[in-house]
């Protein structure tokens, strides 16, 4: 589950687990499970952060399959 | 002078030309002022000389054209005008008003000589222009278009259009990859021209490029730079600005001048005016999301170390709390019970004594009415013993008596005594023979008497008649 979440979802969920956490909606016995999430997120917002996954040739194949459909 | 052949007056061509110079410099003596359009400004680079296509249009159509002449040192005066006024060279396409004289030339024909040009006609021109494109777009309503459009969380997959050794391009470049935050961009260049006539069509044909690969992309951005404020009226273009307006992903300009906004970067997503606010922007768009992910794992770390310590010091209290109450309750309850086990010791003494003395009571009380018992008792008994003894002598006297009487009577009653008075008793078989029916003659019987018996035979039975039978 946690590798299919995109990185909007992971920092809208980690804002939420924050506020509950400030707001001490948050019990002893749910904070071990919810920092280990949070920490899974936080993850998964600093990888994106410092990586990207575009490949240039693929897109330069793209643009040179649609320039020659137009031609 | 003509000369005459075959009966007709001929002239040489020159002599054609000279006429016509020398009418037409009769006529139009004075320069004078007009409006046109100059659809090509033909500047020849090696002569410097400009040699202007001049038309006017109606309804698209060309109903006036004319050739004229723009020498090198008034090209270079009223270009540099041009550059400081209206941010833009002389160029094809735009409409000038221009004072000119007619000039005939024998080998170049008929051309208007440019004096000079108006530039404040042809900056009002351009205003309208640019006015006239954010009208259509607004009546389109597209205006505001990609404005509208949410630039994602993270722009992090750039479409740049750009020139690739422009100095615009190469600052974007030094602040992008040089962020200290290790942030990571991908940026993909299309290049395109990005100055006078030709970047409208360069740009647009690039921005049709982008959206056939759209995927790859968060965000356009048109970054220019390092060519001055000079020939940005493109960018007031209307198809430019439509094309931009109703492009699919937000578009972030980078033009980089001083002068007034153009129409592509009022309705483009974001305008960052120069190529390094436009890194900024991005950048600051990683913050935005880096700084909340940063601080949101600062507030997990300092909440849940907080709050664990906050529950290890409640249950510490907890326990101190029920240490103390266990420790008071076992107090009390240590001294209830022995101030209990003193009650009771004192109770029980007091029981005890009471009791011991009620006893003592009972047992004199006891002694005393045993006594007075016993007393009654022995009295009694010999009372009794007395009378024991009295009747006791009566009832032997008594029964002597009745065992005299008694005696007596059964002594009349022996036998011996009947035996001696004469009586006899008979036995046959050793029984007394008590009925007549018994014997028969033969039998042997035995007569009792009292001095003996006799043994006898029967010789004959009769029966007494006054007897039964």
């Amino acid at each position: 589950m946690s590798d299919t979440i995109n990185y909007s979802e992971a920092f809208e969920e980690l804002q939420m687990i924050v506020s509950e956490i400030e707001n001490g909606e948050i019990s002893v016995d749910d904070l071990s499970e919810k920092v280990k999430r949070a920490s899974v997120l936080i993850r998964i917002c600093k990888t994106k952060l410092t990586t990207t996954e575009e490949n240039v040739n693929k897109i330069l194949k793209d643009i040179e399959a649609t320039d020659n459909s137009l031609q | 002078m003509p000369e005459v052949i075959s009966d007709r007056k001929v002239f040489s061509l020159i002599e054609v030309t000279e006429s016509i110079q020398k009418t037409l410099t009769d006529r139009y003596k004075s320069s004078f002022w007009l409006k046109a359009e100059m659809n090509k400004l033909n500047h020849y680079s090696h002569s410097g000389h400009c040699y202007p296509d001049l038309v006017e249009k109606r309804e698209g159509k060309v109903i006036a054209q004319m050739r004229s002449i723009l020498w090198k040192s008034d090209y270079f005066r009223l270009n540099e005008t041009f550059k400081s006024m209206l941010k833009e060279p002389l160029k094809d396409g735009i409409k000038i008003l221009l004072c000119a004289t007619i000039t005939f030339d024998s080998t170049h024909g008929l051309s208007l000589r440019i004096l000079d040009i108006d530039p404040g006609f042809s900056l009002g021109e351009l205003e309208r222009e640019k006015q006239e494109a954010i009208m259509k777009l607004n009546k389109e309503g597209i205006f505001s278009n990609n404005k509208n459009l949410t630039l994602p969380l993270l722009p992090q997959r750039i479409a740049i259009i750009s020139v690739e050794t422009s100095k615009g391009y190469a600052d974007y470049l030094q602040v992008i990859d040089n962020n200290p935050w290790g942030y990571k961009f991908f940026n993909f260049l299309f290049p395109s021209l990005l100055q006078g006539e030709k970047s409208i069509i360069s740009i647009i044909s690039q921005l049709k490029r982008i959206r056939k690969v759209i995927h790859h992309f968060d965000v356009v951005a048109i970054i220019r730079g390092g060519g001055g404020d000079v020939g940005l009226s493109s960018f007031n273009n209307y198809e430019l600005a439509r094309e931009i307006a109703l492009f699919p992903l937000p578009v972030i300009t980078g033009i980089g001048h001083s002068t007034n906004e153009t129409v592509s970067e009022m309705v483009s997503s974001k305008n960052a005016i120069t190529p390094t606010e436009l890194a900024d922007f991005l950048i600051q768009k990683f913050h935005n999301f880096s700084v909340p992910v940063r601080k949101a794992e600062e507030t997990i770390i300092d909440k849940s170390s907080r709050l664990l310590k906050e529950e290890k010091l409640k249950l510490h209290n907890e326990v101190k709390f029920f240490q103390t109450a266990t420790r008071s309750q076992l107090l009390k309850n240590y001294n209830t019970i022995r101030g209990n086990g003193q009650t009771l010791k004192h109770q029980v003494k007091f029981f005890v004594r009471q009791e011991s003395h009620l006893i003592h009571t009972l047992k004199s009380e006891l002694q005393r009415s045993m006594a007075l018992l016993i007393q009654q008792n022995t009295n009694t008994i010999s009372q009794l013993s007395s009378n024991l003894q009295q009747n006791a002598v009566s009832f032997i006297k008594d029964q002597n008596r009745s065992l005299y009487n008694s005696s007596k009577q059964v002594s009349l009653l022996d036998p011996q005594n009947i035996l001696n008075r004469g009586f006899t008793i008979t036995l046959y078989e050793g029984k007394t023979v008590k009925s007549f029916s018994e014997l028969k003659a033969g039998d042997t019987i035995t007569t009792v008497l009292a001095e003996g018996k006799i043994v006898s035979n029967i010789i004959e039975t009769t029966n007494s008649p006054d007897q039964h039978e």
